[in-house]
């Protein structure tokens, strides 16, 4: 069952799948009688994951997926650099330093004395290899499109240790971009993706009975220091309150993604989660098209009270998509107030004036995007309602509400207000602003020349500068354009057994670092 | 009784076919798959790009063209969310399922016609009375609560069972009782009822005339002729397991293909999608033939019975 | 069949067969106060159900002093469950009887027809039910999803659609054994047309087993359709249905186990009390059995016992 199918060529595997179809015939008919591996439990030293869902897979260059990234990234493969999510800095990790020696070049000195768990060891060759094969080849790396967009990168192996990479136009971060290409051997399939990959990090893969658990063994040659826990055995579990069961029954020791009312008791644990919510304004609709409505919005929503009884307390009311920590955020801004006899006012001025405030303006929500998703949209209807809005909810599953969120927009939609999310996984407000808040942005409903102009100006900037002109752009989106009722910023939950301690940080939803979680004695 | 066999199967390949059309089709009417699988900031080109790989970007006929001529190599495709061949994902889901659900189904017709018959030989008692309110009640509990709420009561309070997993006979419990529950209550309801029926028939009246002991009527003639309806509904219930075992599956991690199906149509991973749907439906059909057959038999024995 | 010669038949017996029953009748009492509350529950208690209190959420039921509105405590929105569970039952009942009513007539004239006339005609009808129980429901609701807009009509058709195949089978199952029976043969060699003989021979003998069917398919629909809720297609909020509250209340099965508890129950009750009355019409139905109904309530059993021995 672990056989890694590596698809390289239909002409390869078409023997292979029949044996599998007569193979299981035979299983079908006998009946075997277990369902997967069965294994005793689990020794002392290996800690046990309850993860929401199973990894798609574990090819690196799609590690920018959520289900994937949790298990792949920092603990099977390592990028060149590494942005640690409590300080915000970039650090080294195969890379010992690099220097911008051109606007479009960049020079990478690599470390030494790593090897792949393959046994192989890593070159400079190993590293450019891995940026061509997720950024220019055609498997269609998901990190391509999430980092890199149009952009294209030039690799040179100078040596067995320095690596230049050159850029089309000048990129000032262009070291944080590459923290998301995890680097795999050279011998790695460049024509197809790899379900298991080989990798420098810390932990290998040992056995992956898939649908049932993934195990993860420490990699002894490993370059830095061993991490504490020689093993580590994931399973998934679609249900949050048999994950938190599963930590309290002493079955796992860390279940991850848990909303409030799962049920994890004292051995709950919350953190940042780095998501933002809010609600996308379509303001090119009447009656959106109307600053005053869009303002009467953010002031009749009570973001607080959101907070308190919807997300259970945890979470912080917000003013901007851009939280703390990532460059570009602005400290100045703050949430709207609850105002909602200003809210009335401005609706009523906006009817004067003939605005077609009794249109029904529709909120698309999506089941699921964060905990009792369907009930803050419908707390945020009942204020609109009574702010003198006219506003209906349809709530819908992932694909369908896609079709909202990313262009082109469904054209026979009327106004709407789109539930949505924003996490900024790299650091950047280079990852948020042109796609959230870009005319052409994928993810953007509405924009204005000058806001483009100012995001464009940051996106080229570097240094303080960059901190700056980010800032200048979030704050005249938030006071002449206001696209967005920004709503706040999340808390995930995390449950944690006894036998073990681990911090989760802003970063642990797509990352989740075994080498930092150690037994509590 | 082999011609009947062969006719049946023979007449149930067109609609094998009108199943594998309607589902190739069906699916491709729930939207393009290309925004769940490429980031939120992808550009148009790669979208493009993501369309040619998957064979999107051809029109629906030369798609379908091509799938069953992949289908005539039994080639079932390939998973847009895994990149694993289509059929190793199903066939390695579909025994978890299957045996769920046999030992389910095993469970409930006897416990069924044993609690449905004893109701029946005194109608409208207080024990057929609270048999009939019981099978109802478990007919109509939903399945999450009586899953969760036993997860709670037996892994978390008492520490007996597993909350969840495949691994050792205790981790089957709780999902067999909660799957056994409802196919249990309607199997009671319709066991009941269709033995009061019987059991009031005129040919009841001339076994007894014939002398045959009570245990010997209930348990031989009645059960037997009302046996047909039992079949049919419990063929129907062991499809819906087949089908919709799918909260079962997601809660107690059972890695089944109820949970693949569901997963692979919200996903729009429609290789996975097809594969499954089509060796669900094959075993449908190898299921209703069967029940065909028991009625066949059935109704032979019911008849000579009446003759003699 | 012959008629007993104890009861005389028509509606005042029937109604009065029915009162001497005391747990049909209750059961019937359950039912029409549903119904009621489908009627009149949106009139009276409709904003009171939306009204949201952010300040008294997740109250427990028969909290002292919140008012009588909370007996049944508040949901995570600080509105009142029981304001809700009553004005649910309208929009429950407006999906799950149709729903239910529609496959179970179409199935069953389906299934009748084709046991009836077997051959070519049962075949190719039980092939389509083979066809249609091979998709996954869901399947069928996405594509309304996405072809057609969502509407309580569209959530009718999907679950009537999935569920037609269980009454076409059962009902076929029956007639086609009946068919070969002596009694439709005779009427046959009368020259009693198909449709008239189905009526008045096939369907009476098949109707019990549907009914029993039909009355525990009313829980079935009644949770399938807050399913379609999360796909976008089924009830959407402020609106509410039973299904969409034990859907919501979910989540808070551990912290407030009462928002999804009650809703749970109703649709328990709901579908036991249309169980037992569908056994209890059976029975009325049935002349061979009815005798059984109008015996005095104590010894009851006892009488039975005898006579099935006799």
């Amino acid at each position: 069952m672990t056989s890694p199918f590596r698809p390289t060529s239909s002409a390869r595997f078409r023997a292979p799948r029949a044996t599998v179809l007569v193979a299981a015939g035979a299983v079908l008919l006998t009946g075997a009688c277990s369902v997967g591996g069965s294994t005793a439990d689990a020794p002392g030293d290996e800690v046990r994951i309850a993860l929401p869902e199973e990894p798609p897979t574990l090819e690196p260059c799609d590690a920018s997926l959520t289900a994937t990234g949790r298990v792949t990234r920092s603990n099977i493969t390592e990028p060149l650099t590494e942005r640690e999510p409590t300080t915000g800095e970039l650090g080294p990790k195969l890379a010992t330093e690099w220097e911008q020696t051109a606007p479009t070049s960049w020079t990478f000195t690599l470390r030494e004395g790593v090897s792949f768990h393959d046994g192989s060891a890593f070159t400079a060759e190993d590293a450019a290899f891995s940026i061509d094969r997720t950024v220019s080849s055609d498997i269609g790396c998901n990190v391509d499109g999430y980092v890199f967009g149009d952009s294209e990168l030039t690799t040179n192996v100078v040596n067995d240790t320095t690596l230049e990479v050159a850029t089309a136009e000048s990129d000032p971060i262009l070291p944080l971009r590459l923290s998301f290409v995890e680097i795999v051997p050279a011998e790695t399939d460049a024509e197809a993706k790899v379900r298991e990959p080989s990798g420098t990090g810390p932990y290998r893969i040992e056995t992956w009975d898939q649908g049932v658990s993934l195990r993860l063994a420490r990699f002894d040659d490993y370059w830095g220091t061993a991490p504490p826990f020689a093993a580590a055995r994931y399973v998934w579990r679609g249900e949050g309150s048999i994950r938190a069961a599963m930590v309290t029954s002493g079955e796992a020791d860390v279940a991850v993604g848990l909303a409030p009312a799962d049920g994890a008791g004292d051995r709950a644990v919350e953190y940042p989660n780095n998501e933002t919510s809010y609600l996308r304004i379509d303001a090119t609709k009447a009656p959106l098209d109307d600053i005053r409505v869009r303002r009467a919005i953010n002031y009749a929503l009570d973001k607080e009270g959101l907070v308190a009884s919807v997300f259970s307390g945890l979470g912080e009311p917000a003013a901007q998509v851009v939280p703390e920590g990532v460059t570009g955020h602005n400290p100045d801004i703050e949430p709207w107030p609850y105002d909602m006899a200003k809210a009335k006012e401005l609706i009523q001025q906006a009817r004067a004036d003939g605005v077609a405030v009794d249109t029904a303006i529709t909120i698309i929500g999506r089941n699921g995007i964060y905990p009792k998703a369907a009930e803050a949209m419908e707390v945020a209807q009942n204020s609109l309602l009574e702010a003198g809005l006219k506003v209906d909810i349809q709530m819908l599953d992932v694909n369908a509400w896609m079709e909202y969120l990313l262009r082109p927009f469904p054209s026979d939609a009327g106004p709407t207000l789109l539930q949505a999310q924003h996490g900024n996984q790299a650091g950047d407000a280079a990852f948020t602003m042109g796609q959230i808040y870009g005319s052409e942005g994928a993810q953007s409903s509405y924009g204005t020349p000058d806001l483009d102009r100012l995001i464009e100006q940051a996106e080229l900037a570097s240094g303080p500068d960059r901190q700056e002109k980010f800032t200048e752009a979030l704050a005249y989106q938030n006071d002449e354009v206001v696209r967005d009722a920004v709503l706040a910023h999340m808390t995930g939950i995390i449950a944690l057994s006894p036998q073990v301690t681990y911090e989760p940080n802003s970063a642990t939803n797509d990352e989740m670092r075994l080498a930092e979680m150690r037994p509590a004695n | 009784m082999l011609t009947f066999l062969r006719r049946r199967i023979v007449s149930s390949a067109i609609p094998l076919l009108v199943v594998i059309l309607g589902v190739f089709f069906l699916a491709r009417l729930t939207g393009n798959p290309a925004n769940l699988y490429l980031p939120l900031s992808a550009t148009p080109e790669m979208r493009a790009e993501f369309a040619a790989r998957n064979g999107f970007d051809q029109p629906i006929i030369v798609q379908f063209g091509d799938y069953l001529a992949q289908l005539s190599r039994l080639d079932f495709g390939e998973s847009l969310r895994t990149a694993q061949p289509a059929a190793e994902a199903v066939l390695q889901a579909f025994p978890a399922t299957l045996q769920l659900a046999g030992v389910t189904m095993l469970l409930a017709v006897v416990g069924a016609v044993v609690v449905g018959s004893l109701a029946a030989y005194r109608p409208n008692s207080a024990a057929d009375r609270g048999a009939s309110f019981l099978s109802a009640t478990a007919a109509s509990v939903p399945d999450f609560w009586f899953a969760i709420m036993g997860v709670l009561l037996f892994s978390v309070t008492l520490g007996w069972l597993p909350t969840s997993g495949t691994v050792g006979a205790a981790a089957w419990v709780l999902p067999v009782a909660t799957l056994l529950i409802r196919p249990f209550g309607v199997l009671v309801q319709v066991v009941r009822g269709a033995m009061v029926s019987a059991l009031s028939a005129p040919y009841i009246k001339v076994a007894r005339s014939k002398g045959a002991g009570d245990q010997r009527v209930i348990f031989g003639h009645a059960l037997r002729n009302a046996a047909a309806p039992a079949l049919t509904v419990a063929g129907d219930l062991a499809v819906g397991l087949l089908n919709g075992a799918v909260v079962v599956e997601t809660i107690f991690g059972w890695p089944g293909i109820g949970k693949l199906m569901i997963d692979s149509i919200l996903q729009r991973d429609f290789a996975v999608l097809q594969a499954a749907v089509l060796l669900t439906a094959l075993t449908i059909f190898a299921l209703n033939i069967l029940i065909d057959v028991c009625y066949a038999l059935l109704d032979a024995r019911v008849r000579q019975g009446v003759a003699a | 069949m012959t008629n007993s010669p104890t009861t005389p038949p028509g509606k005042v017996s029937m109604l009065s067969l029915l009162a001497r029953d005391r747990v049909a009748s209750t059961a019937a009492v359950v039912l029409v106060l549903i119904g009621a509350c489908a009627v009149v529950g949106p009139m009276l208690l409709g904003d009171l159900a939306v009204e949201q209190n952010l300040r008294a959420v997740n109250l427990p039921p028969f909290s002292i002093g919140a008012g009588w509105e909370f007996v049944l405590g508040s949901d995570s929105l600080g509105r009142s469950v029981a304001a809700r569970l009553v004005v649910a039952a309208g929009t429950t009942m407006s999906v799950a009887v149709p729903a239910v009513l529609l496959s179970l007539t179409v199935g069953s004239i389906w299934g009748m027809w084709a046991g009836f006339h077997r051959g070519r005609r049962e075949s190719v009808s039980m092939r389509i039910a083979d066809v249609i129980l091979s998709f996954p429901s869901l399947l069928l609701a996405v594509v309304v999803l996405y072809v057609f807009t969502p509407s309580v009509a569209n959530i009718i058709a999907v679950l009537a659609v999935a569920r037609i195949p269980i009454y076409l089978r059962t009902a076929r199952a029956e007639s086609a054994e009946l068919q070969s029976r002596l009694f439709v043969d005779a009427a046959r060699t009368f020259g009693t047309g198909s449709w008239a003989t189905i009526r008045r021979h096939v369907f009476p003998t098949v109707l019990p087993t549907l009914l029993t069917v039909a009355a525990v398919d009313f829980c079935f629909v009644m949770l399938t359709e807050s399913s379609l809720s999360f796909l976008g297609i089924g009830i959407q909020p402020p609106d509410m249905s039973w299904g969409l509250m034990v859907a919501q209340g979910r989540q808070e099965l551990q912290t407030a186990w009462w928002i999804a508890v009650f809703p749970g129950l109703a649709i328990i009750g709901t579908t036991v009390s249309a169980a037992m009355l569908a056994a209890w019409a059976r029975m009325a139905g049935d002349p061979g059995q009815r005798w059984r109904l109008t015996l005095p309530r104590r010894g009851r059993g006892k009488i039975t016992a005898r006579k099935g021995v006799a």
